[in-house]
């Protein structure tokens, strides 16, 4: 009899410390998370309501409006990036150039006030995404929402929340053709639509008229692929999809040696790509390699041998390196990171200063407004500006948003109607095992 | 058709493929069928023990060194690091018996889900300690051997390392089972533990010494895999759906079966390459014929594979029927 | 007998862990609730994760008519939400490459449809296999439906997936435009803290009614199917299958009507994802899912309709918890393997130390009629009533 209950009867306290314990942890997953952000942190201008009585340091003026802050503290935006899952290394660059720029946003100051970013993780996956979205838009309450890698993912975060609310959203990595079709989700990165006709036009010059295409089975991936196929004049011998993470790609590689084309191109991500070059050069197959930004990192580099890559070109979006704001932007990344940055790092940047110059340009801290201003700040019209500090004075001095161009570490950005950036590419050419810059595409 | 063509063909270089790839498979199946016929359930982190021995030998082989000399291309301090891997592998794998395991009151399918959660557990652990980014064993990355090229195989010495050393350990497994003491215990045990118990057997000693024995051959199976590709945290996991389906392909709790099993679904895997040339490969049939699947369903073929032998022979090719 | 018509004895009746719980979740509802007048969490926020964890919820209860009911080890849980997910997807989305614009009840009943084809179409090879041999050929399968998804692109868009579903009330007459329609409503019940109730609240008040349908209708069912005669039946086969055998039954027929239940089960909890997310693509049949789904299970109670309920809350709260420990500088270990260490740790627990789960079925197998209380330990022992001490 006692043994078909399991001997427990509770006691009144015991009753209350375990729904304390579960409410507390249910709690937990509601509330409001901070990441890692500058301006924030132990100082009272935070405006989140507290659950007790005392009103906020804003002194109980209008304090509704919805979107609307208080007055005196930082004004918060949210960010939605890949810290964990498949993507997450794109994240953590993302990371660091997005802390770099809210260290310099901050030295200046938003008209006195501080800059805020809540970052959301969305683990890679469109289910992460819109929660995180959801989390942002509905519980946070931000008027501007930084996100997210992976244009699969951005695209779930805009039709799932985004789209019928006004909260801007621009995304600092997102490549796929897709986005373009939606006005309303601007984007950092360039369409991959640019980087595909670089790649065919190059390949077409070098003189090739046979290409074998294999392309990462995901979002990015396939709609590169569409574009190259459909911008490229010649013959295709051979196309192909592939997955990630898999142990071996020796089928892949064997076909398209097997397909006759003597160019290759590889739409894929570094591991993979790492392990489709050692397999090229275990085989002995030789072939002109071309690739897309994703097979480009420090890490396929080290991972391969010597002589395996030589002369492969690669297409990928970039800042224009040149520049002296490049410059300036990359001996200061190198000056806290002790790395060099990545055109990642250099999105999250630009994405962080514009959100900065929308909230200066913008009559009020709500999305319409912002969305009003953002693509102004960066067009054409205006006198150009490298930095934000620049283009915080003539904003502050009484300029509206076409006073201004600010031209971003990462390019001069110029939405367009679509949302999308002017494209600026850089081609890399592989010599002596390293990258090298060869050439630069305007889009 | 001059025989010499069909030499060159690419159908031995798949072939050669498939037995490289098939080695790594045996190697994480025949731990798995050990572990079920003697731990009594289908272990579910054996993936990712093999992704701890990887790791365990990445250490071992960065602390050691190359240690000079060297035979198929491998330093002998590889084999060292191997050895390390192994042993690494089993010790994990007998802790967890221990802490695990073994004090749970529950069934066989209990222990399954259990597993699962040890699976989440090693691999986290992974990357916490070293991350997501890929690593590589420095070693040479190598040109596949000359004398093959012209018959359309590619493979490096490497390679030939992985299925030579698989095959040295297989038969080890092999002399083991057949002509020791010890092996004939297991065998017993693995038949009927009680008999076995009651006949004087050691069944706790031989139950741990399985444990090491297949959590090693895991690692050794990890160490390769890391070889021939790279190390991530979820190297395990990933192959080890594959490995699940040649060991119930093969008959769960046959260790025969597991290596049937392997290179079974090895070889099919690796000579997906093969359906769409059909024609042009075999020269009974028409050329141009293929059958149109795409590389990028091996997986689902050899998982199609798998239950097809299943509707065939439930209990797989040499399991026991329950 | 009766919740209303006599409360207090209907407490006494619960087991101690049924008390546990029962007062555990007034303890969190109240202090939610509290939290949402205080304005600390956003209504819209609450009621969208509210819905995420009845979708949870939904999909325990499949797996738990497959699992609980009949022992099956049910690997591709992940298949049939995806399948439900697509069936919405293809016959409502915009992109969908079928092409058709159809309301999303259709699509609801042919997101089912082809569920129980193909539950019918695993069930076929794997229901005759023994336990284990079905948990692997289960996850097999439901990465070739996954594989399938992913590259065939004619069917299934590939890896762009469909988007512009539209929401589940959309061409109903009322609810279609009622989000938007309604007005909005600032409340301030502490001073200095509104919260709002405006067109995200509706719209996630109305998801909510969706999922909250769906659970009704699968719970209601699902329970009386467990306590009729099919359902001993069932019990049956988990328990003892060679009895069943023995006893003349068809146990493959038997377990084939529970996979496919509880696969169509699964397929609503799809749908309604779809509706939910606007937007459907292949990392919807990840196996995580399946996972996650498994520790729900276990963890709530195997066997019990509730305790599948349970778990399924259960689960959200724990992986939107995890979120909010990224903000903890303090731990050493980043948010990703934290999560998944968490994860395995936590099943690793329940199994060891309470493998039947949280709530384990116990008076719910009963039909209410058959007994009129839980049997209790008697007031007198033995002794006593021959005449000795008290206890």
């Amino acid at each position: 009899m006692a043994d078909q209950t399991d001997g427990f009867d509770p006691s009144r306290r015991e009753l209350l410390r375990y729904g304390a314990i579960a409410g507390l942890a249910g709690l937990a997953g509601c509330s409001q998370t901070d990441g890692g952000d500058g301006g924030d942190g132990g100082d009272g201008g935070d405006e989140s309501p507290t659950g007790d009585d005392t009103p906020t340091d804003d002194g109980g003026t209008e304090g509704d409006g919805g979107d609307g802050d208080g007055g005196s503290g930082p004004y918060r935006i949210g960010m939605i990036d890949s810290l964990t899952g498949s993507l997450s290394s794109f994240g953590e660059r993302n990371q660091r150039g997005k802390d770099l720029a809210l260290s310099h946003v901050n030295e200046v100051g938003l008209d006195g006030r501080e800059l805020a970013i809540q970052v959301e993780d969305s683990e890679s996956e469109n289910q992460g995404g819109v929660t995180a979205a959801q989390n942002l838009v509905n519980q946070a309450g931000v008027p501007f929402i930084i996100g997210a890698v992976g244009s699969g993912v951005s695209l779930a975060i805009y039709e799932s929340v985004v789209q019928d609310t006004d909260v801007v959203q621009l995304s600092q990595n997102s490549t796929g053709l897709g986005l373009t079709d939606f006005p309303g989700l601007l984007r950092m990165s360039p369409s991959g639509r640019t980087q595909a006709l670089a790649l065919s036009n190059i390949i077409a010059e070098d003189g090739y008229d046979e290409v074998a295409v294999t392309y990462v089975n995901n979002n990015y991936g396939q709609s590169l692929a569409d574009s190259f196929t459909s911008n490229w004049d010649g013959s295709i011998a051979y196309e192909s999809p592939h997955d990630q993470e898999q142990q071996s790609y020796s089928s892949l590689i064997s076909q398209m040696a097997n397909s006759d084309a003597d160019a290759w191109v590889f739409i894929a991500y570094q591991a993979g790509f790492t392990t489709m070059v050692n397999e090229i050069y275990e085989s002995g197959y030789e072939a002109q390699l071309y690739g897309a930004d994703s097979v480009r990192a420090d890490s396929v580099l080290e991972n391969t041998p010597e002589g395996s890559m030589n002369g492969m070109k690669i297409v990928t979006p970039s800042a224009p390196v040149e520049q002296e704001n490049y410059q300036q932007f990359a001996s200061a990344f190198q000056e806290e990171y002790d790395r060099e940055p990545t055109s990642w790092a250099a999105y999250a940047y630009d994405c962080v200063v514009v959100a900065a110059l929308s909230i200066l340009a913008a009559d009020e801290f709500t999305g319409s407004a912002l969305n009003d201003v953002v693509r102004d700040v960066t067009r054409p019209e205006g006198e150009q500006v490298t930095s934000f500090e620049a283009a915080a004075e003539i904003l502050q001095d009484g300029g509206s948003p076409s006073d201004v161009d600010y031209q971003g570490v990462s390019g001069p950005i110029d939405f367009d109607e679509n949302g999308d950036p002017s494209g600026f590419l850089q081609v890399l050419e592989v010599q002596d095992h390293s990258y090298e810059g060869i050439d630069f595409i305007a889009g | 058709m001059p025989p010499l063509d069909f030499l060159a063909s690419p159908l031995l270089g798949y072939l050669a493929e498939g037995l490289v790839y098939s080695s790594i498979v045996v190697l994480g199946g025949i731990g798995l069928s050990l572990v079920y016929s003697i731990g009594g359930f289908a272990n579910f982190a054996h993936g990712d023990t093999m992704t701890v021995g990887a790791y365990a030998a990445f250490v071992t082989f960065g602390v050691v060194g190359t240690l000079g000399g060297g035979v198929l291309g491998l330093p002998l301090g590889f084999f060292v690091a191997l050895l390390a891997g192994a042993a690494a592998a089993g010790v994990v794998a007998v802790v967890t018996e221990y802490v695990v395991y073994r004090p749970m009151d529950t069934d066989r399918i209990g222990l399954l889900i259990t597993s699962i959660g040890v699976a989440f557990v090693y691999r986290a652990l992974v990357q916490w300690r070293f991350g997501t980014d890929p690593r590589q064993y420095a070693v040479e990355t190598l040109r596949p051997i000359d004398a093959l090229v012209p018959y359309g195989i590619r493979i490096t010495v490497h390679d030939v390392a992985i299925v030579f050393s698989a095959a040295v350990l297989v038969t080890g497994l092999h002399l083991l089972l057949q002509y020791t003491d010890f092996g004939r215990k297991m065998r017993a045990m693995a038949d009927n533990p009680d008999l076995a118990r009651v006949s004087g057997i050691r069944t706790g000693r031989i139950r741990l010494w399985t444990w090491i024995i297949g959590a090693g051959l895991a690692g050794a199976g990890g160490v390769f895999l890391g070889l021939y590709n790279q190390l991530t945290p979820r190297m395990g996991f990933t192959v080890l759906l594959v490995v699940f389906a040649a060991v119930i392909l093969g008959g769960i709790g046959s260790v025969y079966g597991a290596m049937l099993g392997g290179l079974v679904i090895g070889m099919a895997k690796q000579l997906m390459p093969a359906l769409t040339q059909l024609g042009d490969l075999l020269p009974v049939l028409p050329a141009g014929f293929g059958i149109p699947i795409g590389i990028e369903y091996a997986d689902a073929v050899a998982f199609l594979i798998m239950v097809l032998v299943l509707i065939l022979r439930p209990a797989g090719i040499a399991g026991e029927a329950e | 007998m009766g919740w209303f018509s006599s409360p207090r004895d209907e407490w006494a009746a619960l087991s101690g862990i049924e008390r546990s719980v029962s007062g555990g979740l007034a303890v969190v509802s109240v202090l939610l609730l509290l939290a949402v007048v205080g304005g600390v969490v956003t209504p819209a926020y609450f009621v969208f994760l509210l819905g995420l964890g009845g979708m949870y919820a939904l999909l325990s209860l499949g797996l738990n008519a497959q699992w609980g009911f009949t022992g099956l080890i049910n690997f591709s849980v992940a298949a049939f939400f995806g399948i439900g997910a697509y069936g919405a997807a293809l016959m409502t989305g915009r992109t969908s490459p079928i092409g058709l614009d159809v309301v999303p009840v259709v699509g609801l009943v042919v997101a089912l449809l082809l569920a129980a084809v193909v539950a019918v179409l695993i069930g076929l090879p794997t229901l005759r296999l023994r336990a284990d041999y079905l948990a692997i050929a289960s996850l097999g399968l439901a990465e070739v439906v996954r594989l399938l998804a992913l590259n065939q692109e004619n069917w299934t868009n590939g890896s762009a997936g469909v988007r512009g579903i539209p929401q589940f009330f959309a061409g109903w007459p009322v609810l279609d435009g009622l989000p938007s329609a309604l007005p909005g409503f600032r409340v301030e019940l502490v001073p200095g803290s509104p919260f709002f109730l405006e067109t995200p609240f509706y719209t996630a008040f109305l998801n909510l009614v969706v999922i909250g349908a769906f659970l009704a209708a699968s719970y209601a069912v699902l329970r009386r199917a467990h306590r009729a005669p099919w359902g001993r039946l069932l019990r049956t086969i988990r328990a003892d299958e060679d009895l069943a055998e023995a006893l003349g039954k068809d146990t493959y027929r038997y377990k084939m009507q529970a996979f496919v239940l509880g696969s169509l089960v699964m397929a609503l909890a799809g749908v309604f994802y779809a509706h939910l997310n606007r937007f459907v693509a292949p990392g919807t049949l990840d196996p995580i899912t399946t996972f996650y789904v498994w520790v729900a299970v276990m963890l709530g109670g195997s066997g019990s309709n509730r305790g599948a309920l349970l778990g399924g809350f259960v689960i959200v709260a724990i992986r939107e918890g995890t979120r909010f420990v990224d903000g903890f500088g303090a731990v050493p270990i980043g948010p990703g393997p934290l999560r998944l260490l968490a994860i395995g740790v936590l099943i690793i627990l329940v199994m060891r130390f309470r493998p039947q789960g949280v709530l384990p079925p116990q008076r719910e197998l009963i039909w209410p009629g058959t007994v009129d209380e839980t049997p209790t330990t008697p007031d007198a022992g033995v002794r006593e009533a021959r005449g000795g001490g008290d206890e």
